[in-house]
């Protein structure tokens, strides 16, 4: 079709969608529309015909002579004797029609091989949108047309750009340009104005004078202010938007390793903190907006094409297929979503096909990877020497006669570390389309082998998807967009837990313990000749610690106890709709969507001996779980658009229901197989009943069930006003509290349009907006309104071995439990400063009430739960900056973004009497390491204050209450801790903890800097947080024998050796390690260089005579340098609490990508 | 099309999970509501913590021990008398015994209700009467200063609670206990095939007894021992009770419910028990927690222990005061002679925490009884433990004699025949009926069964004999009341720990 707008430019770039842009395909294709499919053929006839000064007449005349072609009128209908000057070289019928008729307020309609010439109802066919660009569009034609202009349009490095819009501004008289770049239009006259428009350019408007050829430079639109970001329930252009949203563009991360989607927020949107679980590849970080808003779940809300998902899966989603991701922070913008808003919304869009030409790109890449850091642990020398030290001070004898003759022994972490573990991506898309139909499909490959025991750490990922739209006629529209993706994860289990898994026990292994033991005397004796421990290939048996145990077992044994087993899941993600649009600028949108997944584990235990009590001696065992989810939810919507004048309006009506939870489990364990292998093991095996134990289950479906409303209005884009209300019903809730509304309302103001703004050129836009609003939360368990009856309280009579199911009553039950709300009250303005910097501030106030929260209630109750109520309250105030700079000075091109966010959290109320809500606990340190309390960040750590070390018996001594007299610390001994009497009672209890400081970070900020340079070009992005503090956690407490890091060696071991490291014995009295203190709180600040990318664009010439549209290849260093001071792996973790995280992986990246 | 708009789509029906107000519908219902109430006695919380490891814990004759000074940080606190409100015990013992009081609340109040035979729903009534009674009790001596609560509280009843005076404690259970007895809807023996761990009215006297002598009740304590123990030595033909000939086949695993168990706490080793929810398996954690930590069977000859722990050894003195007595063996495993010999080799001294070498191996686990079923095999093992046993019950009341200026020969007569079982040698060796005679022999007989706390405190010894670990006089006796029960309700803490009470 020749109407529709062609995309044979990069197509990065093509990944924005301007304002514009849309306008005029949508005007173009209605165009198309208004004639029938069957007259196609005579509308694509080529025609040449050339008038100055003429009549429609003489044109009619002219096409009937030379080109055959009849025309059926009236003349007391239209008025054919207006003047022309056209001029059009081999254009298609169909641009002569309209540039002749349509223009001059005349239809046409094809009948057989006749044309009829009819009058238009209403000249101006443009949509409302087209309106509200055009702000002066006026019924058009009325003169005569009589200038014909041509030109050609090229780019920035003088190459001719195909398919960008000409317009008349005023209009609706336009063409696209050809594929050199050409283009011809017949004009009203010297005042007309041309509006050059391109997606990814800036918009010009070229006022045609005495000219009649146009050399047209496309000048890149680096400040974006045309662009359409995705709101609920629609898009909104952003000059005239009044919420925060922060967006990422595919652009922001293309050709980068990023392999999930929260991986692509990062540092790239503010108000955001994402954290990373652990660098397992294909593990989820935490992701929160603008803080912590709840004490329950805090992950926000995944909408996905405009369907609702549910927040646990986001992982099935190839980062490749993602067009943008709008993050909606405040109440403003996410109120929209009422129920599940109040962790901030994430709106992912997804890339649809374009009319045009099929595009065909390729991108992949291949990379090495290795861990970061290594921690610094002692050595067998060193180990043996702090043993005895600790050994002798705790009232033992020398275990190690002769540490030195022990050498450096076994670096544990090299044995588990792979230095070059290998990462492969490759996606391939395909999409087009024309104006009645577009699709997008793409596959997707990603395989990652982890950094830590890669044979038990690998993750693969297969992704298809189809998006597709249909338009067969003017006033309908539907197509669906389907994702289907399949997971293989193969995961070490245990990450951040000292219960084991290979890293826990690196890190806390004696070095002693040989890897594998080669000693044939040591190999045939106890434990290793009596029991089914691990070999190596050589038959030579891992070697078993004598003096670290229980979990903390050999890594390499421990590796060939789980190999083979793995978790898989198949996922399919997707949403159809269908667009009716009876009236002019009504539409009836109805949106089915769903999540299909299944997904599931395999797991086989063999018969094993880690250690004395780390082993499974009795029976093998196979699990297999399936669990299948089916979610749902339906939703429509009537939304009208319409201008009167200068005033915009636009009105949306909304309905949706809501199905999720929809969980069924099955599973079976299987025991006593006669095999020792995974690969033998079978379910098939014939075994007894009572070796064969089946469970399942499954869960308590969630329903909500919304109505919707939202009003937007401005007056010429410089007014601005939204109000949203939404009401949420939600089976979580009883009748007295069934349902929750939520409503927003925010203004804008926008000077820089107003008549009185001075021209300058400092400030070229600028806007002030403000809003406030209210979100919910019904995130708790299911049923907390009734009272339910539990089991598991069973018991064993007779002597059978066996037990009697045992119920009772749960928690008390609460029926007036209701939602929780958090109102947000946000400020903020955007501008564009020395047209090359863009600039938002926002401040925020965000405050959560009525907390849903089991509430603490007396013991002597006896309930064995905790009933739920609406007791808590939290704030949050923050403040957000973005700032942009973009310039093309020749053939040299900068940018740099940046965004700082910082964020206070405060928890402002619990439930009456309840002194605080405990948090993380750590091994054996008595009572919570964070607690929350009103007037302290929610999870703040919670422990002693140190005042550094006893150096001698007299600094014990000396060290004594003003109030009673006493020794503080009588009991202590010089290289102990002295700790803070905060309480001034005399004595140090639990009483003296503290607050020492939050794990959520204050400041997070990122950075990205781009330049270019004729074909290269270079991306440098870092990101980093600050004002947190990290609980180190790495050794077990309570094995005495864990090795250290080697800040043990700067222990206290005489006066004035240390003020900050205690003496090390095994009998701790003092609690110097058994206490939480500041001795365990790291800063947890960093500053990470995440990617350094270099690339390479081959010329466009070159390629083009290969069939090659665009070839790029880069280099890529992940994660290169960190900065910071804190002594585990990896800072960047989420929780409070490290012991001994997953790191993530340092990556050296191949790749390219090539569009066809 | 527009299903948010049924009233019923907002409104999804539990499945699986039975709302109470539809529960207790039939006698199977009101069996599982009995259940619930047995399934608190020896509760194991989630933190390790039981009344029974407490009370090893804080006796003079054992150590916490354990991987180290925070190994289940509750019981070193409290082995060491540095637990307070805020930290130790108290929590999981208070709430616990208070779990049970709720259950037999609930279910006597459901009873009335439920259509079901009536000599059952009278034995079920009775049966929660007094294992309510047996919680209270040790909730009065432990923590002294309670609320007593008979009927489950409404909401808005949960901040109103009040303690009441120790003696309101004593006089209701001991009537409650009195009542039950005079009822007789509970047999006086059971089929201990199938009911075995169910209450009998031998297990109501003989805890009727053991209140009567906490709360210095001596007479009536005698009494209802008398019921329970008879003549000392012989078959009780109504109870079927008899001290069995030999003290070490107490400890065999398999030997449930045998003669001389009272009370017996009851254990499965095929609940699947893991470590999500400690609380919900029916394994005895005791055996893994007294096993020796990385203990290594060197030679066949070598006891097949599992590899546990490390908790509660013996203290080198209590070693030295059992050592000759023919209880040594079934009670300490002696494990560095075992490491002398080469038979078998464990985490021992000098780097275990606290390792004396001297187990409790009345409880170690063996890998003959490791569990075939599901579940972590720690949690797992099927060995029950006596709440009362005969010899116990032979020994209170021999107590409840002396210090009540009662029948002194019938007191030497049960102290003799418990010593005399002891050695199972044929020959009677006999002891005076003097205090100082029964406390060794309470020693002895009852190591590690968690008694020691109590009859050290009821015996006034405690702030002598504990004061190596702590033990204060007039501020140890009771546990302080947990801080979460004392933000916003009305309770109060006890003077002994600071408070008005």
């Amino acid at each position: 079709m020749k109407f529709c707008l062609r995309k044979s430019v990069p197509w990065f770039q093509v990944m924005k969608i301007t304002f514009s842009q849309i306008l005029i395909s949508i005007m173009l294709s209605g165009l198309a529309y208004s004639n029938p499919l069957k007259a196609q053929d005579m509308l694509d006839k080529k025609v040449n015909m050339s008038l100055t000064n003429g009549t429609l007449l003489d044109a009619v005349t002219y096409l009937q002579k030379n080109n055959g072609i009849k025309f059926i009128y009236s003349k007391s209908i239209i008025d054919i004797s207006q003047k022309i000057s056209v001029d059009f070289e081999n254009q298609p019928l169909k641009v002569v029609l309209d540039q002749l008729f349509k223009n001059n307020g005349i239809d046409y309609e094809v009948l057989k091989d006749r044309i009829i010439l009819g009058k238009l109802p209403d000249a101006n066919i443009s949509t409302d949108d087209m309106i509200r660009t055009q702000g002066k569009i006026t019924v058009a034609g009325q003169s005569a047309i009589s200038i014909p202009v041509s030109g050609k349009i090229v780019d920035e490095k003088g190459l001719p750009v195909p398919g960008v819009a000409i317009v008349e501004k005023g209009t609706n008289n336009g063409v696209t340009t050809g594929v050199d770049g050409t283009f011809k239009l017949n004009v009203n006259g010297p005042n007309s104005v041309l509006v050059i428009a391109f997606i990814g350019y800036t918009k010009q408007e070229i006022v045609v004078g005495s000219q009649s050829t146009f050399n047209i430079t496309l000048r890149e639109d680096l400040q974006n202010l045309n662009e359409v970001i995705v709101v609920g329930y629609g898009t909104q252009r952003k000059s005239v938007t009044t919420g925060a949203i922060s967006g990422v563009t595919a652009r922001d991360f293309e050709d980068q390793p990023v392999t999930r989607l929260e991986q692509a927020l990062q540092g790239r949107a503010s108000g955001l903190t994402v954290t990373t679980n652990n660098g397992q590849p294909g593990s989820a970080s935490q992701v929160r907006v603008r803080g912590i808003t709840t004490f329950n779940n805090n992950d926000p809300l995944y909408v996905i094409d405009g369907v609702v998902v549910d927040s646990g899966g986001i992982g099935f989603l190839n980062e490749s297929d993602i067009e943008s991701i709008e993050v909606l922070k405040d109440a403003v913008s996410a109120s929209i979503y009422g129920t599940r808003a109040a962790a901030g919304v994430i709106l992912v869009t997804t890339k649809k096909g374009k009319a045009g030409r099929t595009q065909i790109n390729y991108s992949g890449y291949y990379g090495i990877s290795g861990p970061a850091r290594k921690l610094d642990l002692l050595n067998a020398t060193q180990y043996a020497t702090l043993i005895n030290e600790a050994t002798v001070a705790g009232g033992g004898s020398l275990i190690y006669a002769n540490p030195a003759a022990l050498g450096t022994g076994t670096d544990w972490q090299s044995l588990i570390f792979n230095n070059s573990a290998k990462e492969q991506s490759h996606d391939l898309s395909v999409s087009g389309g024309t104006d009645k139909s577009t699709y997008y499909t793409s596959f997707g490959y990603l395989d990652q082998e982890g950094i830590v025991a890669t044979p038990i750490s690998h993750y693969t990922r297969v992704n298809f998807r189809v998006n597709e739209t249909f338009k067969p006629a003017k006033w309908i529209n539907f197509g669906e967009n389907i994702g289907y993706s399949y997971e293989k994860n193969i995961g070490l289990g245990n990450t951040n837990s000292v219960f084991g898994g290979p890293l826990s026990s690196a890190i806390n292994l004696d070095p002693i313990t040989p890897a594998v033991q080669t000693d044939p005397t040591l190999a045939s004796g106890s434990p290793y000749s009596t029991n089914p421990v691990l070999r190596n290939p050589q038959g030579f048996p891992y070697g078993i610690s004598t003096v670290v145990g229980q979990e903390i077992t050999n890594p390499l044994a421990y590796i060939q106890t789980h190999l083979g087993n793995y978790n898989w899941a198949h996922n399919v993600v997707g949403n159809a709709f269908v667009e009716l649009n009876p009236l002019k600028g009504l539409a009836l949108r109805s949106t089915v969507g769903s999540k299909v997944a299944f997904y599931g584990n395999e797991s086989f235990t063999p018969i094993y001996y880690l250690n004395s009590s780390t082993s499974n001696l009795v029976n093998t065992n196979y699990n297999r779980g399936m669990n299948r989810i089916f979610n749902w939810n339906l939703e429509n919507t009537a939304s009208y658009t319409r201008s009167f004048g200068k005033h915009n309006l636009n009105v949306l009506l909304g309905q949706g229901a809501y199905v999720d939870n929809d969980i069924i489990s099955v599973g079976t364990t299987n025991y006593g197989l006669p095999v020792n292998n995974f690969n033998d093991a079978s379910l098939n095996f014939p075994l007894p009943a009572v070796q064969r134990i089946g469970y399942g289950g499954e869960n308590q479906e969630h329903h909500v069930s919304s109505l919707f409303a939202r009003l937007n209005y401005d007056y010429n884009e410089t007014y601005i006003l939204q109000a949203v209300v939404r009401r949420d019903g939600s089976s979580r809730f009883g009748a007295n509290n069934k349902y929750g509304n939520f409503p927003s309302f925010s203004l804008g103001w926008v000077p820089t349009k107003e008549a009185f703004w001075p021209t300058n050129n400092v400030v070229d836009f600028l806007k002030f907006r403000g809003g406030y609003g209210v979100t919910g939360n019904d995130n708790i368990n299911d049923n907390a309104f009734l009272s339910t009856i539990g089991g598991g309280r069973n018991y064993s009579f007779g002597t059978g071995d066996t037990f009697l199911t045992g119920n009772s009553p749960n928690a008390p039950s609460n029926p007036n439990l209701k939602w929780e709300q958090t109102a947000q009250t946000n400020v903020g303005f955007d501008a564009v400063l020395f047209h090359d910097f863009n600039l938002t501030l926002e401040w925020y106030k965000k405050k959560t009430t009525g907390i849903l929260q089991q509430v603490n209630i007396p013991g002597y109750v006896g309930a064995v739960g905790l009933p739920y109520a609406n007791v808590g309250d939290m704030e949050n105030t923050g403040q957000e900056l973005q700032l942009g700079y973009h310039k093309k000075i020749g053939d040299f091109k900068i940018g740099f973004d940046g965004n700082v966010s910082h964020l206070k959290n405060l928890v402002t109320r619990l439930s009456p009497g309840q002194a605080f809500l405990g948090g993380a606990t750590f091994q054996s340190i008595s009572g919570n390491i964070t607690q929350s309390v009103p007037g302290q960040p929610y999870g703040s750590y919670y422990g002693y204050q140190t005042l550094g070390i006893f150096q001698t018996q007299a600094d014990v001594d000396n060290y004594v209450s003003s109030k009673t007299g006493q020794k503080i610390q009588p009991n202590a001994k010089p290289g102990d801790f002295k700790f803070a009497d905060l309480n001034g009672d005399g004595i140090i209890t639990g009483s003296d903890r503290t607050y020492l400081g939050s794990s959520f970070p204050k400041w997070t900020y990122g950075l990205t800097f781009n330049a270019a340079y004729k074909n290269f070009d270079v991306v440098v992005f870092g990101q980093g947080q600050g004002g947190n503090k990290i609980f180190q956690g790495l050794r077990r407490l309570d094995i005495n024998s864990a090795n250290y890091q080697t800040a043990a060696l700067g222990r206290w071991t005489g006066p004035g050796t240390s003020n900050t490291y205690p003496r090390l014995t095994t009998s701790d009295l003092n609690n110097n390690f058994t206490n939480n203190s500041n001795f365990y709180l790291q800063d947890g600040t960093f500053f990470r260089i995440r990617t350094i990318q270099l690339g390479y664009t081959f010329d466009k010439n070159i390629l083009s005579k290969i069939g090659l549209q665009r070839v790029r290849i880069y280099v890529t260093g992940q994660n290169l340098v960190t900065f910071t001071k804190y002594t585990g792996y990896d800072p960047d973790l989420a929780g409070s609490v490290d012991q001994g995280i997953y790191p993530q992986a340092r990556t050296f990246i191949l790749g390219l990508s090539a569009g066809f | 099309m527009i299903p948010a708009c049924k009233k019923s789509f907002l409104t999804v029906t539990p499945k699986g999970t039975a709302l109470e107000s539809a529960y207790y519908r039939n006698q199977a219902e009101a069996f599982t509501g009995l259940v619930a109430v047995y399934d608190v006695v020896g509760y194991q919380g989630s933190n390790d913590v039981t009344k029974l490891n407490t009370m090893d814990a804080g006796s003079d004759d054992q150590i916490t021990g354990g991987g180290g000074p925070s190994d289940v940080n509750e019981l070193q606190l409290f082995s060491t008398n540095r637990h307070d409100e805020n930290q130790g015990p108290s929590g999981t013992l208070w709430s616990s015994s208070y779990q049970g009081v709720f259950r037999a609340n609930v279910l006597l109040s459901k009873l009335p209700g439920v259509p079901m035979d009536a000599s059952l729903k009278a034995r079920y009534a009775d049966e929660s009467v007094a294992l309510r009674a047996y919680f209270y009790f040790d909730l009065v001596r432990l923590f002294k200063n309670i609320p007593l609560i008979l009927k489950p509280l409404a909401a808005n009843e949960i901040d109103n609670v009040t303690q009441v005076a120790p003696s309101a404690v004593y006089t209701q259970i001991e009537n409650d206990l009195q009542s039950v007895i005079t009822n007789k809807n509970i047999p006086n023996t059971i089929n201990v095939t199938t009911d075995g761990g169910r209450l009998t009215m031998g297990a109501v006297h003989a805890l009727l007894g053991k209140i009567y002598l906490y709360d210095k009740k001596y007479t009536q304590a005698a009494a209802e021992f008398a019921q329970v123990n008879g003549t000392p030595g012989q078959l009780n033909a109504t109870y079927g009770y008899q001290l069995l000939p030999s003290f070490a086949s107490l400890w065999n695993v398999h030997n449930k419910f045998n003669s001389e168990s009272i009370l017996e706490i009851a254990h499965s080793s095929k609940s699947g028990g893991n470590w999500g929810c400690i609380a919900c398996s029916e394994g005895n954690i005791l055996d893994i927690m007294t096993a020796p930590r990385n203990y290594v069977a060197i030679k066949p000859s070598a006891p097949d222990y599992v590899s546990g722990w490390s908790f509660f050894d013996f203290t080198p003195e209590f070693f030295n005061f059992i050592h000759y007595d023919p209880r040594n063996a079934a009670t300490v495993a002696n494990l560095d002679s075992l490491v002398k010999a080469g038979v078998a080799s464990y985490s021992g001294s000098p780097t275990a925490y606290q390792n004396t070498g001297f187990y409790l191996n009345k409880f170690m686990g063996h890998k003959a009884d490791l569990s075939t079923g599901g579940g972590n095999f720690e949690l797992n093992f099927a060995q029950d433990v006596y709440e009362i046993r005969l010899a116990d019950t032979y020994l209170m009341e021999a107590e409840a004699l002396i210090m009540g200026g009662g029948d002194l020969a019938r007191a030497a007569a049960l102290m003799t025949a418990v010593h005399t079982r002891a050695y199972n040698d044929g020959v009677t060796h006999p002891l005076p009926a003097t205090m100082a005679a029964l406390k060794n022999e309470r020693r002895a007989e009852l190591a590690g069964e968690g008694h020691r706390w109590f009859d050290l405190v009821r015996w006034g010894d405690a702030p002598t004999v504990l004061a190596f670990k702590g033990f204060k006089a007039n501020h140890n006796e009771i546990l302080p009341i947990p801080a979460n029960d004392l933000n916003a309700t009305k309770l109060k803490q006890s003077k002994e720990w600071g408070g008005t009470l």
